[in-house]
């Protein structure tokens, strides 16, 4: 495109009293490009004047004032590049004049003199020109073929309730359940936890009514006995191979080769054409995942509602317990199944079970529940005290727990229960479960009644916990190179989901949602309000990818990593770290880009050692450009260089976390320079090299936390930094470069008070080394 | 069950102590704050807290012969502070009434106390009892005649030392036996729950009385709690009055049997001065209580509550009313009001172990043995 550029400097919010804007306007001007000052920029006549620009063909704007996180729908012009320069937050706001007071005349005069916020102005308008010149507009990817039909996994209250939700927004759903009929484990209850108001007594079940609504539905298409062979392609046109469960077909989805399969007997890796062969005979009898089944179904997005199966208490660690020794020892599942078919009976003999012990927590060493249990095992053990009450004038139910969660409006029932005479609650840690002629004795230490306890009971019923499905296989069956199954889900115990405070319903797989116990723990009532949340989930996704841009987190950008494939080696660095399996290599190692299934991170950038891959807006050498516009002050013009540090910053959490830094007016080192990056993911090595080759003293990267409770928005992106910036240490030691000058920051959104110290102290450190012997060459 | 950690929830217990007032026992969910908020329970295994778990349990052996319960002056701080609307002060109340019934002998005389149906009864069989035994042995009369009005020619005070030290002497051996059990019980349960390894000495907890009168006298622990501290006015009028009447009780009948001093005596007699005194004590002190329970609407007030209150109302006020009609000349009203005031004192004394009054003899002897221990 022919780019008209031309930049504006606002000088309100203090902008203008803490920086000599002429000498700013210069920089602009050096490179022939207008530049027009306004005390008021995002007001309607500030507006007006860059409007008015726009209609005179003007189309690359640079708009140096705030952060480009306030006022970016003031500043959003159609057809347009727009950069945003902080000189508020990231300039006068952390360089305040009460430390770098304002020049002297007889300082301005002086050329060895330096301001370091005016020094800091200039350095961030023309990183702002030189990214301008260096990105385009992107233009939007549409998919070839595209569906809006949702696919719907698991036709149990989650499944038909997503169902049902998308059916009324508009859009057709197939439901698939490998049972052969559809209710799941919410047909098999006498009765619900509370679902309606006001929260007290137990309710009759709802899934009847729901089967026959689904059923009524003519959106609505259901398949029972199905499974899912493989889904292959991305969002908006996935095809998708079912079969009958324990079924063999073609179309059934290869898997990886597992790590011990790659190496020979001496633990050296095969090569390309051996590895290919090997492969080939582990997946003999299925088509690769790039053969798309013509027979295959089109979907535009799926919702996973697997559910979840009762977890097995086996094994040792139970003894104590009674498992294996007693048949009246059994589980809440177990426990259900008895109540639905009539009254409350021993397994061991069918006689009337009237003292019936609730145990919540297996734990000797410590305090945890079941495995897999939660707010629901909580809530079941009432119910099903309840059930007992219901049953038996005189029975009684004893509940021990080390935790009973009873969130939101459910207190209500727990205060219920607890107010019935022949239902006794205690926390308590069970020492044993044994025999006591035909019933059992069931002994606890530490309870709220002070001591060791010991009570008589008929049957001891344990609060298991809901394993996902996703635990046992990969249910989605995904043809991805990456594999049939969600990646790294272990830190998530292997339920199906990404980020789950931030991104609910997201798995690591975009355009496929997860819902339900499939996702965490839960109950019916949460499952339908979890379905819903799906289900809008996949149709945004729809709808996004029907628009040619991205679904989250990036919603809405319109750039997807563009190839040259000209120069690509077949390394296959991309395709193994893209976080979401967006890239599917071929047989020779090509990638094979899937951009609907992409999330814009860069990830694949920053792996790229050819660095042969970038986005429209934001590539290696619009970074590396921006890096290498910045002013080193050289040993030739000073006698005293001020050193210069480079931070790549995170947009994500680190850049709001640094705005809010500056609104609190906290002071940042003036020789820093920040340069936002999509993700530590996206940061390339080169950028790096760049930075020092020119000088630069000292790099930081600053992103998210990572490890198990990580908070990046793709997942992978600090990790990867991590690994990569590790190495580039090795390097430059080998350049006789200290390693301590690259490192890297993680910091949560809410840690801005952190901020000043830790850049501050790294600052302090770099200046403790010494200044970049490259400096100056 | 021998093993002392066996437990077997007592379902129509928790029922009991929920009719007696106790209704809110099974909302308890054990965060403590009663304990902390109580300003007497001591440090060391501090109530209510305990006996709340307890109660919802069921667990009746363990409470009533639980001490603790009786150190509780029922103030209700912690029914005030208690989150969860538990109201941990009627919860105790409820089962120290439960307790009382317990270590009563006979039961049935408890149950009938306690029984609002029952209450006509209450009030005839002593009437029946002073008519028969009066009209056995002469000392009673319908008909008293005119001129001075004295209450001995209706009710001769022999009548009145024949009915009441032998009835007195039976409360004392039947009350006796249950305190027995009592004592017995609340030691073996401190034992149990580790607060004492002494073994049980009757001069030990009597030594132990001796040490906490002040306390009782002055009303000490009434004065640490701050939500109903306008109890502790109206119970001291009550108890100050009470003992005022008993002393002028003992010196008529001392004066009668050895000077042959009879009754009424004159309005300058200091021992009438102390007589009026008590009496309008006991009546003031009567009418504030009442009206505190009928102002406390968060409390719960049961029938025996009542059946308490209303008593001793009734005695004062039958006391003071039979004094006014003899001084003004009201033969028929004065010699009525008297024999209701018989009435009531027969209440008073016979019910003792099974009533609400009971309470100043567990309590004492609670406190006497929590001093023993050093609880």
């Amino acid at each position: 495109m022919d780019k008209k550029y031309s930049v504006y400097i606002c000088t309100g919010c203090g902008i203008g009293d803490n920086l000599d804007i002429k000498q700013l306007c210069e920089v602009p001007e050096e490179e022939g490009m207008t530049v027009k000052t306004h005390p008021f920029l995002c007001s309607k006549k500030g507006v007006s004047l860059i409007k008015e620009d726009i209609a005179n063909g003007t189309n690359a704007i640079s708009i140096a004032g705030c952060s480009r996180r306030v006022n970016y729908d003031v500043f959003q012009f159609e057809n347009c590049i727009v950069d945003r320069v902080p000189l508020r937050e990231q300039v006068v706001w952390i360089m305040s004049r009460d430390k770098y007071p304002m020049p002297t005349d007889e300082q301005k005069d002086d050329d060895e003199f330096i301001d370091p916020p005016q020094f800091a102005a200039a350095d961030y308008l023309k990183m702002s020109i030189i990214k301008l010149q260096k990105i385009t507009i992107p233009e939007p990817y549409k998919t070839d073929t595209f569906s809006k039909k949702i696919l719907v996994i698991g036709g149990g209250i989650t499944g038909i309730s997503t169902a049902l939700d998308a059916a009324k927004a508009g859009y057709k759903v197939t439901i698939v359940e490998k049972q052969d009929t559809l209710g799941g484990y919410a047909a098999c209850l006498r009765k619900q936890i509370p679902y309606q108001d006001p929260y007290e007594d137990l309710c009759p079940p709802i899934i009847a009514d729901k089967i026959k609504e689904a059923e009524a539905n003519g959106s609505i298409e259901i398949k029972t006995g199905t499974v899912i062979a493989r889904i292959a392609g991305q969002p908006g046109e996935f095809t998708v191979t079912f079969k009958k469960p324990d079924e063999k077909i073609e179309f059934d989805v290869p898997y990886p080769l597992p790590d011990e399969m790659k190496v020979d007997e001496n633990g050296k890796e095969y090569d390309v054409d051996k590895l290919a062969e090997i492969y080939a005979e582990y997946n003999k009898g299925k088509k690769d995942i790039l053969t798309l089944d013509p027979n295959g179904e089109l979907f535009g997005a799926v919702v996973l509602a697997a559910g979840w199966r009762p977890a097995k208490l086996e094994g040792e660690k139970y003894n104590h317990l009674g498992v294996g020794s007693s048949s009246d020892v059994i589980t809440n599942v177990q426990f259900e199944k008895i109540a639905s078919k009539g009254k409350i009976v021993r397994p061991s003999d069918g006689k009337e079970a009237k003292s019936v012990v609730f145990i919540q927590s297996p734990e000797q060493e410590d305090d945890a529940d079941f495995e897999y249990a939660g707010a629901i095992t909580s809530l079941v053990a009432l119910k099903q005290a309840k059930y007992l009450r219901e049953d038996y004038g005189d029975g009684k139910a004893y509940i021990f727990y080390q935790h009973m969660r009873t969130p939101g409006l459910s207190e209500n029932f727990y205060k219920n229960i607890q107010n019935d005479v022949g239902i006794f609650l205690t926390k308590g840690k069970i020492s044993s479960v044994t025999a006591n002629g035909n019933g059992l004795i069931v002994e606890a230490d530490n309870t709220l009644l002070g001591e060791k306890i010991k009570v008589k009971a008929d049957m001891v019923v344990l609060g298991a916990g809901m394993v996902p499905a996703t635990y046992d296989e990969p249910v989605v069956n995904l043809a991805y190179r990456q594999g049939p199954k969600f990646r790294d889900n272990e830190i998530f115990d292997e339920y199906a989901d990404s980020n789950f405070i931030c991104f609910p319903y997201e798995t690591q797989r975009t355009g496929i949602y997860a819902a339900g116990g499939v996702r965490r723990s839960m109950n019916i009532e949460e499952s339908m309000e979890d379905a819903a949340g799906a289900a809008l989930k996949a149709i945004q996704c729809i709808e996004s990818v029907n628009r040619g841009t991205s679904v989250h987190p990036r919603s809405g950008d319109m750039t997807f990593p563009d190839f040259f494939f000209q120069r690509c080696t077949q390394c296959k660095r991309c395709t193994e770290e893209c976080p979401f399996g967006a890239l599917d290599d071929d047989e020779k190692g090509t990638p094979r880009p899937n951009p609907a299934r992409c999330r814009r991170c860069g990830t694949c950038m920053g792996a790229c050692p050819e660095r042969i891959i970038g986005f429209a807006d934001y590539s290696i050498d619009s970074i590396g450009s921006m890096v290498k516009s910045i002013t080193v002050p050289s040993p030739d013009d000073y006698d005293e260089p001020p050193l210069r540090i480079l931070g790549l910053v995170c947009e994500n959490d680190a850049i709001p976390a640094l705005d809010i830094a500056a609104l609190n007016k906290l002071n940042i080192s003036p020789l820093v320079r920040f340069i936002p990056v999509r993700c530590l993911g996206s940061v390339n090595t080169i950028w790096i090299k760049d930075a020092l080759s020119i000088g630069i003293d000292g790099v930081f990267l600053l992103g998210c936390k990572h490890g198990d409770d990580y908070q990046c928005h793709f997942v992978k992106g600090s990790e990867l930094a991590g690994i990569r910036m590790k190495k580039i240490g090795e390097a430059l030691t080998s350049l006789a470069l200290e390693p301590e000058r690259v490192t890297q920051f993680e910091i949560a959104i809410d840690e801005y008070n952190k901020l000043p110290d830790i850049i501050n102290s790294f600052v302090e450190e770099i200046e403790e080394i010494g200044e970049n012997p490259f400096k100056g060459f | 069950m021998s093993d002392k950690y066996f437990i077997e929830p007592d379902i129509n217990f928790i029922n009991e102590v929920k009719k007696l007032g106790g209704d809110s026992l099974k909302k308890c969910f054990q965060c403590a704050t009663c304990s902390v908020a109580c300003p007497i329970a001591p440090d060391n295994k501090p109530f209510p807290r305990k006996e709340m778990i307890a109660a919802s349990w069921g667990l009746k052996d363990r409470l009533i012969s639980n001490a603790d319960i009786w150190l509780c002056h029922q103030c209700g701080d912690c029914s005030t502070l208690c989150p969860r609307g538990a109201k941990p002060g009627d919860v105790l109340g409820a089962i120290r009434s439960y307790a009382i019934s317990e270590y009563a002998t006979p039961k049935s005389f408890a149950k009938m106390v306690n029984d609002p149906g029952k209450l006509p009864l209450l009030l005839i069989i002593p009437a029946i009892i002073f008519i028969v035994i009066g009209m056995i042995t002469g000392q009673f009369s319908f008909s008293p005649g005119a001129g001075e009005i004295v209450q001995a020619k209706i009710f001769t005070p022999l009548l009145v030392q024949i009915i009441f030290p032998i009835l007195t002497l039976i409360v004392i051996a039947s009350f006796g036996m249950g305190l027995k059990r009592f004592l017995n019980d609340i030691h073996q349960n401190a034992i149990n729950s580790g607060l004492t390894d002494k073994r049980l000495d009757i001069g030990g907890v009597i030594s132990g009385l001796f040490k906490i009168l002040p306390t009782i006298l002055k009303h000490d622990k009434f004065s640490e709690c701050s939500e109903n501290k306008d109890r502790m006015t109206a119970h001291l009028l009550v108890f100050y009055s009470f003992i005022g009447l008993l002393i002028v009780t003992a010196i008529f009948f001392i004066v009668l049997d050895f000077f042959h001093i009879p009754g009424p005596y004159s309005q300058s007699n200091p021992v009438k001065w102390l007589a009026n005194i008590s009496g309008v004590a006991l009546i003031m002190g009567s009418i504030m209580m009442i009206k505190n329970r009928l102002g406390k609407t968060d409390q719960t007030t049961s029938y025996k509550d009542w059946y308490l209150l209303y008593l001793v109302f009734g005695l004062g006020f039958t006391g003071m009313l039979t004094e006014i009609a003899r001084l003004i000349g009201l033969s028929g009203t004065c010699y009525i009001s008297y024999f209701i005031h018989l009435i009531l004192v027969f209440n008073l004394i016979v019910f003792l172990p099974y009533s609400k009054m009971a309470h100043f003899v567990y309590r004492t002897l609670a406190m006497a043995h929590a001093e023993y221990i050093k609880r």
